[in-house]
């Protein structure tokens, strides 16, 4: 039986290559990346008290396109994405909305971290216990939802947001450069 | 193939035992709403550490999860409605255990190829393949004689 005598050598790699594949990518990725279930989906309804004393519903967000970046002032990563963010209100004014949710932190902490690294005065909801983020499928600070015209979640942004990415999601959801 | 049933029907027992061991050793359906909910946390990844359940994890979101699952079932809710909630938001990633029962399969399936190659090995494989040749050509009945007559010319 000779196709038996290589079978035996064919056995090996054809063992080897697919869980050396799996082991190679499976253990290099992220499993925070994994893609959120919200993606196509309506963005779930985000209300309650803001920074500025006033209250805030997602409802208000239909029409326009929107930003909702998860954002905390213990949050080191989040610093350096806040000049992007007031980037992108100050040169999209009147057609795109943003909107912070101030997870798991206190009401003078952030204010001292918008003090300190500008407000671009757009809403930012208090979310002290994290029931918020736990809707959007929040695993940290910082993660950014881009939603469309219609309040469909198009994209979500995992860590601190890059003018790349920034501008190639913007577009997705129907703002130009 | 025939030697093969019997391994095959010991492991088929061996498997069936384990499933109904695991059965009647599974823990009771919780009673009070405090045990269903830690039940529940149990089962949930927590979305900012990964290799803790929501039970064990001391973080804000495994917080917000527990509360979450206390506030649900409050409201009446089920535990696989709230199971469902979380998948909802966070994806099946969040389950630590598997819902796909195929991923439960596999490694049985994978056992049960792994033992049918091996027992294709100890039967076909090896005997048809390079042992007959290495056998030393069977002895006829000529020099079996003279074999038996050398050594009673030795005895005697």
């Amino acid at each position: 039986m000779r196709s038996a005598f290589r079978w035996r050598f064919l056995a090996v790699p054809l063992l080897v290559v697919p869980v050396g594949w799996l082991l190679f990518t499976g253990l290099g990725r992220d499993p925070r990346l994994i893609p959120s279930p919200l993606i196509g989906q309506p963005l779930p309804t985000i209300s309650g008290a803001t920074l500025d004393g006033d209250t805030f519903s997602s409802a208000s967000l239909l029409g326009k396109p929107a930003l909702i970046n998860v954002w905390a002032s213990w949050c080191t990563p989040c610093i350096t994405e806040h000049p992007l963010l007031l980037d992108a209100a100050r040169q999209h004014a009147g057609e795109l909305q943003l909107v912070g949710v101030v997870y798991v932190d206190t009401t003078e902490a952030a204010r001292a971290f918008l003090a300190r690294y500008g407000d671009g005065s757009w809403p930012d909801v208090l979310d002290p216990s994290g029931r918020i983020a736990l809707d959007l499928g929040v695993t940290g600070p910082p993660e950014t939802f881009f939603v469309d015209a219609l309040g469909v979640v198009r994209y979500r942004h995992v860590g601190p947001l890059t003018s790349e990415v920034l501008a190639e999601q913007l577009a997705a959801i129907g703002i130009g450069p | 193939m025939r030697r093969l049933l019997v391994p095959v029907a010991a492991l088929g027992l061996v498997i069936l035992a384990a499933v109904i061991a695991g059965q009647l050793l599974r823990p009771a359906e919780p009673s009070s709403a405090a045990e269903q909910a830690k039940q529940l946390a149990a089962e949930l990844r927590c979305p900012d550490c990964q290799a803790l359940s929501v039970a064990e994890s001391r973080t804000d979101a495994a917080a917000a999860i527990r509360r979450e699952i206390a506030a649900q079932l409050a409201a009446g809710r089920s535990a696989s409605q709230i199971r469902d909630h979380f998948v909802a938001r966070y994806g099946p990633w969040i389950l630590l255990q598997p819902a796909d029962p195929l991923i439960w399969l596999l490694p049985a399936a994978a056992l049960l190829a792994g033992l049918g190659a091996f027992g294709w090995w100890l039967r076909g494989g090896r005997t048809a393949g390079s042992r007959p040749a290495e056998l030393p050509a069977p002895v006829d009945e000529v020099e079996r004689r003279r074999v038996r007559d050398e050594l009673e010319a030795l005895d005697g």
